[in-house]
């Protein structure tokens, strides 16, 4: 993370100017379940005010109320000292807030300016028609300061998440906002892309704009964060300066508890042989001449900046992607074939987006958990739903999944749990090479440390772990050692005792 | 940050275009008086009220929409005509009836779709059904002719020597191209069908764009119901049973996606000549009309599965 | 089966059914008020035939829709597999070869409009739509506009005969339930396809053969279809090119007004026959008051959009 010149913390007085934007004692309610409880914030100019809690604490629900997204059951809001009402996005946008959201909110088949200009194109001379020259002028000028280069006029289809996350800051800024709310905008993108938009908050900072941040990685709240606020099961619990706060008295406050974050990785067997190997792999994904492998009882990390190609090489090896030349083996048997044929040789894919690719929301947490090992539990093909659910009982206590039992929804689980049922599924399919793409993006701190020891314990009882993720520090944690991708290609591979942050930064970003 | 080249959306224009010219050539071969002045002329003014249809129904499609109605509320539009104005004696009451039926039809779907969330295609098959049965019970199951009150001079007349029925086509597609390239409106429409949130969080009316769409589509019938009984001179009940499958056979082959908000209208005029090319082919083959429609489904198949060779996905694999 | 047994609430699933046998009963406790002739014993046998008919051409549907997918061709299918039933029938005068060549067409047709779905990953409503029309006009062709009549009683029985006092149609939906449901909710396969129908990707992230399960339940359907128009051609003892024009909508309607999701993956066949009872019971009052039949589609259009506008709005009040 680059640093970007952290302001002096101004002592707080009692004379401090009214904040630009406030929420009071904001309550919202979903179905029974209280999301806010009586919850406050004070935004105020040219400060960048982090927001921080555990997934469901209600960081995003708070902020999707600011925008006028969702409407609040109680409290009250005021801009500038004064009362004001926001029931619609057109209320929020009018008083000045504009929002980068998580989701990302583009049309795939417009071009870049109509997207950043969605819902409020310039008006061309005669009624309800549009401007185009001054719509593509004036996005020109948005993307130039982003450092963006890309043509105004090509649909946003197509393009890598980490430039669809860049055109959502841009639309933002154009907005030319008073209030800017950024929920995890660094999630998708580089190095390179987050100092671009750790300067234009720079900018955003000296031009009085009011910024409320919520991110999950500690580095960034202290290198931007002026003010931190942390919520905990939709109540907030404490505001503090940021240079008064440290990292591990704001874990305590996010998790309630003391985290255990001892896990080390220790006592290992050593690794087995070969179970998983790629030799000069290319795919219609665009992966060229790959070649990795995976031992017995390792965790091998998988490295590389959005868009390098990790994702596609996870889906490669479980045939989501066709293989274009190079082999693929499995215990040394060559192995083709798709996700059916991946999963009878011990295959099992975690994908990076398990609400979509993962689990079927509407289905019951039993039914996701059974999906894999159908044929394998059920080997006659007689499905008997008796013999399920106790299967299912006992992946959900064996992962101490938090739900009420295999019959739940599956969608009203939280993030990690889910994530755990996703993990479950594979283990009832008798899977002995994990293909982890992300696994704990989206998961609150007490969850991740969970996930880290389910993989560890996965790799004691003689399975193999290959873990994509975007986080280096997980990286250097968890695995025993790791590939780094770049451009689509193997950059380099990293031993144990090579394994750092910094080799893992510099193989991503330079060729050696 | 590199810029990645930019592609041109892929619409596949030459498909159709390289299957209309094959029909043509087959035609001119197979057909006795295909290739001739009056024949083509023939075409293009009978392609006209499919392409009244067709375009809204475009716009409908790129919405992730669907109006199965659109046959039905055709033939109850001509019926209301021709009542309204045989029984007020004046054509522009009848005029005025046939458009507001349309409309509102149109307003019903766009209501029942947007406010009540419920699939497109499940709700214009029952307005289908709606609209179809009101308009046997209307014209107690029997056509009208003889309205008069020069109803059939929208058909056969001209303008500045240009026949109605073209007008009325060039100035539907004029109407429709300024909405969809330059109007918040078509913005909306490609949203909707390329992203919803996206609509609702940058403040844009959802649900009345997704009305306004079925509302155009409905008005647009109306329209059309004026030429349509001006051929007849009156109205029938069925007379435009099935047209619906046309308008939608036009719009995919002329290349617009049924999922995404992404079309094309030249497509659509070149997929309606398509359709009034086979119709009219094989009218002069003497092609019984069953089979005819069999043929226009073969089309609309085989384009796709052109499209599919091609490597054009229209459809998310399975 | 203890943990099942055990556990005794109910899944949504079976509620949403418990609720529709409580409107069936309601309905008719309102039509045999409002007509003396309802709960005649002939009446109500009459009404399970045609339920039953119903019933046996939704029942394939209802596998293609909990899959993710959608059929509108089956009302077509029927209408051909019939008139190729009726023509062997008549050629050869044995009804063996007749059911063997209808519910090879239904297979067929099935088939076709599986491979298309799958092979040519056309949407499932353009395939189905165009298969439709296509089928329709090579049926109206096939026929040349005469209609075929006169068949054996042994088969006349599949369709208007009586067993045991009630009409056999019933004993042949009596089968299809039992072993549709045993298929669905009993096998490998139909935790397959309900997968597949909730979501798609998932279910092939997880090695679900998603495309051979979406292609088994179109070939499924064309089958039914096939048994269906067996079924449908021994009652009406004649064949033309355009029978059964009505049956399309009155199976989608079945299939509806019983549950099952038209997003996939949620459904029951025991929700279909509901929904067949209910369709056909309204017909049924329809007739007995005298109420025209122009009417009968519009009434079946709006029975649908009030089926799913119920089910959209409770799965929106659940999921807030």
């Amino acid at each position: 993370m680059s640093a970007v010149a952290r302001r002096p913390i101004e002592p707080l007085t009692a004379a401090a100017p009214a904040p630009l934007f406030a929420l009071k004692g904001i309550t919202k309610r979903f179905a029974g379940v209280t999301a806010l409880d009586d919850v406050s914030l004070d935004l105020h100019g040219g400060e960048v005010h982090m927001l921080m809690g555990e997934n469901g604490a209600g960081k995003s629900t708070l902020m999707k109320v600011l925008c006028g997204a969702y409407r609040s059951d109680g409290g009250s809001f005021e801009a500038d000292g004064r009362p004001v009402t926001v029931t619609s996005a057109a209320d929020a946008r009018r008083l000045g807030v504009a929002v980068i959201f998580q989701e990302y909110s583009l049309v795939p088949h417009l071009d870049i300016a109509h997207n950043v200009f969605l819902g409020r194109e310039p008006r061309g001379r005669l009624p309800g028609l549009i401007d185009h020259a001054r719509m593509h002028r004036e996005a020109r000028a948005v993307l130039d300061r982003l450092g963006l280069d890309l043509d105004t006029r090509r649909t946003v289809e197509g393009l890598g998440i980490a430039q669809q996350q860049m055109i959502e800051i841009a639309k933002a800024l154009s907005q030319q906002a008073r209030i800017l709310v950024l929920d995890e905008p660094t999630a998708a993108l580089s190095d390179r892309e987050t100092e671009r938009l750790f300067a234009v908050i720079g900018d955003l900072r000296r031009d009085g704009v009011a910024m409320a941040y919520i991110s999950h990685r500690m580095a960034e709240v202290f290198t931007l964060g002026d003010r931190v606020t942390v919520l905990r099961d939709g109540r907030r619990i404490a505001s503090m300066p940021a240079g008064e706060a440290t990292a591990d008295e704001l874990v305590t406050l996010m998790v309630g508890r003391k985290v255990d974050m001892s896990y080390r990785r220790d006592d290992r067997p050593a690794p087995g042989a070969r179970v998983l190997e790629m030799r000069d792999v290319s795919a219609t994904s665009g992966i060229h001449d790959v070649s990795l492998h995976v031992r017995v009882g390792e965790i091998v990390g998988l490295a590389g900046l959005v868009g390098s190609g990790r994702t596609e090489v996870a889906r490669a090896i479980f045939g989501a992607d066709a293989v274009t030349s190079g082999t693929i083996r499995i215990d040394d048997r060559v192995h083709r074939g798709g996700p059916t044929q991946a999963r009878g040789h011990g295959l099992g894919l975690i994908p990076e987006s398990r609400k979509q690719q993962g689990l079927a929301l509407s289905r019951t947490v039993g039914d996701n958990l059974l999906v894999a090992g159908l044929r394998r539990l059920f080997p006659s093909s007689l499905y008997r739903p008796g013999r399920a659910h106790e299967h299912g009982a006992s992946m959900i206590s064996r992962m101490r999944i938090a739900t009420r039992g295999p019959r739940q929804v599956s969608r009203n689980l939280s993030g990690g749990n889910q994530q755990k049922v996703v993990i479950g599924k594979w283990l009832l399919a008798g899977t002995r090479i994990y293909l982890f793409d992300e696994p704990t993006r989206g998961i609150d701190v007490g969850a991740k440390e969970e996930i880290f020891r389910l993989i560890d314990q996965l790799v004691k009882d003689g399975c193999a772990v290959l873990m994509i993720s975007s986080e280096l520090s997980e990286i250097v944690r968890v695995c025993d050692r790791a590939y780094v991708m770049k451009e689509k290609r193997i950059a380099g591979e990293l031993s144990q005792a090579e394994l750092s942050e910094t080799n893992l930064l510099r193989l991503a970003m330079h060729h050696d | 940050m590199t810029e990645a080249t930019a592609r041109k959306p892929r619409i596949p224009i030459p498909g159709v275009a390289w299957l209309l010219i094959a029909l043509v050539a087959g035609f001119s071969i197979g057909a006795p008086g295909f290739a001739s002045g009056a024949n083509v002329s023939n075409i293009t003014q009978q392609a006209t009220v499919l392409l009244l249809l067709a375009l809204p129904m475009t716009l409908i499609i790129m919405a992730e929409g669907l109006d199965l109605s659109m046959g039905a509320s055709l033939s109850l539009c001509t019926v209301v005509l021709a009542a309204t104005s045989l029984a007020t004696g004046s054509l522009a009451l009848g005029i005025a009836a046939a458009i507001v039926t349309g409309t509102l039809i149109g307003v019903l779907n766009g209501a029942l779709i947007a406010w009540l969330d419920l699939p497109p295609f499940v709700v214009t098959l029952g307005t289908l059904g709606v609209a179809q049965g009101l308009a046997l019970l209307v014209a107690e199951g029997r056509g009208t002719t003889g309205v008069g009150g020069g109803l059939s001079s929208l058909w056969t007349g001209t303008v500045l020597g240009l026949p109605i029925p073209l007008l009325f086509a060039v100035g539907a597609w004029a109407v429709f191209h300024v909405l969809l390239h330059h109007t918040r409106f078509g913005v909306a429409v490609i949203g909707l069908g390329g992203n919803r949130e996206a609509l609702r969080l940058a403040a844009m009316p959802v649900r009345g764009s997704l009305i306004a769409v079925y509302a155009l589509g409905g008005f647009f019938v109306g329209v059309a119901a004026l030429l349509l009984a001006g051929r007849l001179d009156g109205g029938h009940p069925t007379a435009a049973i099935g047209t619906e499958f046309d308008a939608i056979a036009a719009v995919a082959v002329g290349g617009t996606l049924f999922e995404g908000g992404k079309g094309s209208l030249g497509g659509t005029v070149l997929g309606v000549l398509t359709v009034g090319v086979m119709r009219n082919g094989m009218n002069l083959m003497s092609m019984p009309s069953s089979l005819q429609v069999a043929a226009v489904g073969g089309v609309v198949i085989a384009a796709l599965l052109i499209d599919a060779v091609r490597g054009t996905p229209r459809a998310e694999p399975a | 089966m203890n943990a099942v047994a055990t556990n005794l609430s109910l899944t949504p699933e079976q509620r949403a059914v418990l609720s529709r046998v409580l409107v069936l009963i309601l309905l008719g406790a309102g039509i045999a008020f409002a007509s003396s002739t309802f709960l005649n014993t002939g009446n109500l046998l009459n009404l399970l035939r045609q339920a039953s008919l119903i019933f046996l051409l939704a029942s394939g549907l209802t596998l293609v829709v909990l899959c993710g997918g959608l059929d509108l061709s089956i009302g077509a299918n029927v209408a051909l597999s019939a008139c190729l039933a009726a023509t062997a029938m008549k050629a050869t005068g044995s009804p063996l070869v007749g059911c063997a060549a209808g519910a090879a067409c239904g297979l067929a047709v099935g088939t076709v409009n599986g491979l298309l779905v799958t092979r040519v990953r056309i949407p499932p409503f353009i395939a189905t739509y165009g298969t439709l029309w296509i089928i329709h006009g090579v049926t109206y062709w096939y026929m040349a506009g005469e209609s075929v009549h006169g068949f054996p009683p042994a088969f006349r029985a599949l369709g208007s005969g009586y067993w045991l006092g009630v009409p056999v149609p019933v004993y042949l939906m009596g089968i299809v339930l039992v072993l549709g449901t045993f298929f669905l909710q009993y096998t490998a396969w139909g935790q397959e396809i309900y997968a597949t129908g909730a979501n798609t990707e998932a279910a092939a992230l997880s090695g679900v053969p998603v495309l051979q399960r979406r292609l088994l339940v179109y070939v499924l359907s064309g089958g039914m279809a096939g048994l269906a128009s067996l079924v449908f051609l021994a009652r009406l003892n004649s064949a033309e090119g355009d029978m059964g024009e009505a049956l399309t909508l009155q199976a989608i309607g079945a299939v509806l007004i019983g549950g099952t999701s038209l997003f996939g993956g949620s459904g029951s066949l025991t929700g279909t026959l509901v929904g067949a009872l209910i369709l056909t019971a309204v017909l049924n009052g329809m007739n007995l008051l005298g109420i025209s039949a122009n009417w009968q589609p519009l009434i079946t259009g709006l029975i649908v959009i009030a089926s799913v506008g119920a089910d959209a709005l409770s799965r929106r009040r659940r999921s807030d």
